[in-house]
């Protein structure tokens, strides 16, 4: 009976969302105002509705419903609690769902921030949320419902995928949720200033805060996918250039395109044209990475079964968009002349272009090698794939130049940068650079890769250093107090700068413990039986014997190993089998991981015989903490920029 | 001026854009992977010989040969109308077993046995070769849903 509520609900928001694009359209050719606040009502009701379909689906997760179909696919009665409610997104229906849940959410708060102070913009906001919720929900009433049931009703459910009962794998979905969706708010307003014809600044420092919010929570969401995929799936690796993987990267290095080409737009009334379509793009391949995932299309490649009409249905809607929004840029382009012109080469202007190019070029490379083989097998019939060598030789190089740019673009002066300017700003850098680069040679650091990382990673941290220090022995003097409290005031006058150097501070971090944990890993695979020892790296590892172990809904086998380093005992490790009591049989590999010096040491027992010999795969994995770490910088600083405080001047 | 500097700006975008694309490009055929059925395999020229490709199909019932106390597996994977012997050595995913789908990633060297050193391990269960899926994904899943309710 609730599960049928919810249904009704959903269909029911499905006609609200309709009305919620007429009645706006209406207003606007009439002039009528109460047909806009209407749009304004069709969105509120919407969240509600939407709430009441997401709930009702919970509630038969928990009262164990298996007459719903969905309920039966991903979940049983042992599966805990915790898992029972975010196996709410663990399929395909329930998570269209839940990210049409979102939608609408953040549709209802986004008229209720801006309803007062962006009053030109809101009909055109509630038209695009609203026919993209319609969208969404269309697609979930005909061709995908998670209400569906079975009759008879099963007696119990089969299981969600256990490698999915890991909190990694909870959280993971709905973060990049939140930055898909949210992406959805500037796109709506970019949408808006082309439609009303005000192309001014507005749009873009109305949605400041969204695409920040977007773009971290998108950060998040793929670093707690990194984070799942080292610990449950025990490859010893966090990323492999999957096109899962990639679908989620490609709307996050446009976004970050856009989060720095409209600073340009800010300051410099450039780059009009040009943010429109970053943005169109950031929003187009949010939706791109969510029906890539969640509809196989991608089935060439991966095989998920699924029904040729959703993606049909998913192909019809995408061109939608991307007919509407490009179309309107184009018609409106001509109005969106850059009065201004670029002064010179050696300027923020450029450093702020050339950093948006290579983002571009960065997504190109993804976008080609994650679409080509669907393109190739629709064309040829042929099944290709395109391996992780090619992601790994031009990301590297692009990474590399990206990150100079992140040194020089926020030192260097707007218009033109005199050469008084580049030796005040760059030379201290450089010499760190330089010195650094040397030491770290001296010290062991000889392969190409990491010894550019490195000598970069020293010239952008000196250069935001040294910033640092001029501005609070500036504010120092200013005040007349200690360069302490010259810091505190440099940072309180200037956060959202602060705020963004630290999260450049963080992106460092994180690419060190990428390119540490790549150069320097170490691994052996070897077969043991009890007693057996073996070393990697200074760590010799001994196998003592297996025990068994239980879990809520899963028995295991765990191997009880003894670390040590030289004689010294380090630690004991258990790398674990599992086997979980749905109905998938299928056993995962819990890796034993153990944090050692900012990296890992890492066992992954992939095979049991029946005489107890054991399988296992070790790793050494230093520095790989840094990536987790850099992650949480960059959530610092964005929060940072997030809450700065309202400046008066403005 | 102002135009000279335009092309300047111009230039160099154009410059790096076509070294980047040269790099993207040039790494971009030879890391492609083709993937095949076992009938497909079998028909290969020699020129593929030694060449990386994947082969997806079914493991064959009893097949399955374990080396003792080696990382090396011997087994049958059959696309239905054709069967070809594969030799693996290293760590296959704990979603391999005989009977069911498996991709494994390696040369077919000498033409008469795959030599292989990946098993593709994914995401999901509903994971099968692809030729098997076009036969219809439908009646596995029904009959899932038939056991089910008994």
């Amino acid at each position: 009976m609730i599960i049928e509520l919810g249904y009704f609900a959903v269909i029911t928001a499905l006609m609200v969302s309709i009305a919620g694009i007429l009645a706006p359209v209406i207003g606007l050719k009439t002039g009528n105002h109460g047909w806009i606040r209407a749009g304004r009502q069709a969105v509120t009701v919407n969240f509600i509705l939407l709430s009441l379909g997401c709930g009702a689906l919970i509630y038969s997760f928990l009262s164990r419903d298996f007459s719903v179909k969905y309920v039966v696919m991903n979940s049983n009665s042992r599966l805990p609690v915790f898992y029972t409610i975010s196996a709410l997104w663990g399929g395909h229906e329930g998570s269209l769902l839940f990210w049409a849940w979102i939608l609408a959410a953040f549709a209802a708060l986004a008229a209720w921030i801006h309803w007062k102070t962006h009053p030109a913009a809101m009909p055109y906001l509630l038209i695009i949320e609203s026919s993209l919720t319609s969208g969404f929900l269309a697609l979930i009433i005909f061709l995908s419902s998670p209400f569906e049931r079975i009759f008879p009703a099963a007696a119990e459910g089969m299981d969600l995928n256990p490698l999915l009962q890991d909190p990694g794998m909870v959280f993971h979905p709905p973060f990049l949720y939140l930055g898909y969706v949210g992406f959805s708010i500037p796109f709506s307003f970019a949408m808006a200033a082309l439609l009303s014809g005000r192309l001014g600044e507005e749009w873009i420092r109305a949605t400041h805060r969204w695409t920040l919010f977007s773009w971290i929570m998108l950060t998040a969401g793929i670093l707690m996918g990194a984070y799942w995929a080292y610990y449950e799936l025990g490859w010893g690796g966090y990323w492999a250039w999957d096109p899962v993987e990639n679908a989620s990267f490609m709307p996050w290095l446009v976004g970050t395109a856009f989060l720095h080409s409209v600073m340009v737009q800010e300051k410099r009334k450039m780059f009009k044209v040009w943010n429109l379509f970053l943005i169109i793009v950031t929003f187009s391949l949010s939706l791109l990475g969510t029906f890539l995932v969640r509809s196989g299309i991608l089935s060439s490649v991966h095989a998920f079964a699924n029904d040729p009409g959703r993606g049909v249905y998913i192909l019809i809607f995408m061109s939608v968009v991307l007919i509407f929004s490009f179309g309107t840029l184009v018609i409106r382009s001509n109005r969106l002349k850059d009065r201004i012109e670029m002064e010179s080469m050696v300027s923020r202007e450029s450093a702020f272009l050339f950093n948006n190019m290579f983002f571009l070029i960065a997504t190109a490379t993804v976008f080609l090698g994650t679409l080509y083989p669907l393109l190739v097998d629709t064309l040829y019939g042929t099944k290709v794939t395109v391996g992780a060598p090619y992601y790994n030789k031009v990301f590297l190089p692009i990474v590399l130049v990206i990150l100079i740019l992140m040194g020089i673009a926020p030192m260097i002066a707007w218009r033109k940068s005199s050469r008084d300017n580049i030796r005040k700003n760059f030379l201290i850098p450089a010499v760190v650079a330089v010195a650094g680069t040397v030491i770290s040679a001296i010290l062991g650091i000889r392969q190409v890769y990491p010894l550019a990382a490195a000598a970069i990673v020293y010239f952008v941290a000196a250069t935001i250093i040294t910033d640092m220090y001029k501005n609070s022995s500036y504010w120092a003097s200013h005040s007349g107090t200690t360069l302490l409290k010259g810091f505190f005031k440099a940072w309180y006058h200037n956060q959202r700068r602060y705020g963004g150097l630290l999260t450049h501070v963080g992106v460092l971090v994180l690419i060190l413990g990428i390119i540490g944990s790549s150069s320097y890993k170490l691994e052996k695979t070897l077969i043991l039986k009890p007693g057996d020892e073996f070393t990697l790296g200074h760590y010799s590892y001994k196998f003592h014997g297996l025990q068994d172990v239980q879990g809520i809904n899963w028995m295991g086998v765990e191997a009880l190993f003894n670390v040590y380093k030289g004689n010294q005992f380090v630690a004991e490790m258990r790398p674990q089998k599992r086997f979980y009591s749905g109905g998938s049989q299928m056993p995962t590999t819990e890796a034993a991981i153990q944090p050692r010096h900012m990296g890992d040491l890492y066992l992954s027992m992939t095979d049991i015989t029946q005489e107890g010999w054991i399988t296992v795969m070790a790793f050494q994995n230093p520095l790989i903490h840094w990536i987790w770490y850099g992650g949480g910088i960059m959530g610092i600083g964005v929060i940072l920029i997030l809450f700065k405080r309202k400046r008066r001047e403005l | 001026m102002i135009k000279s500097k335009k092309i300047g700006i111009g230039i160099s975008i154009l410059v790096i854009a076509g070294a980047l694309g040269y790099l993207a490009l040039g790494n971009f055929g030879e890391n492609l992977i083709y993937f095949y059925t076992p009938s497909e395999v079998l028909s290969l020229s020699h020129d593929y010989y030694g060449k990386k490709v994947r082969v997806g199909g079914m493991v064959v019932d009893g097949s399955l040969k374990v080396v003792p106390n080696t990382l090396r597996i011997n087994f049958k994977l059959t696309d239905g109308a054709e069967t070809i012997p594969v030799a693996f050595e290293g760590v296959p995913p704990d979603l391999f077993k005989e009977g069911t789908g498996a991709v494994v990633e390696g040369y077919w060297d000498s033409g008469k046995v795959f030599h292989s050193n990946m098993i593709m391990a994914k995401h999901s269960e509903e994971y099968m070769p692809i030729e098997m899926k076009r036969a219809g994904v439908e009646l596995p899943k029904k009959d899932l849903m038939k056991s089910l309710q008994r």
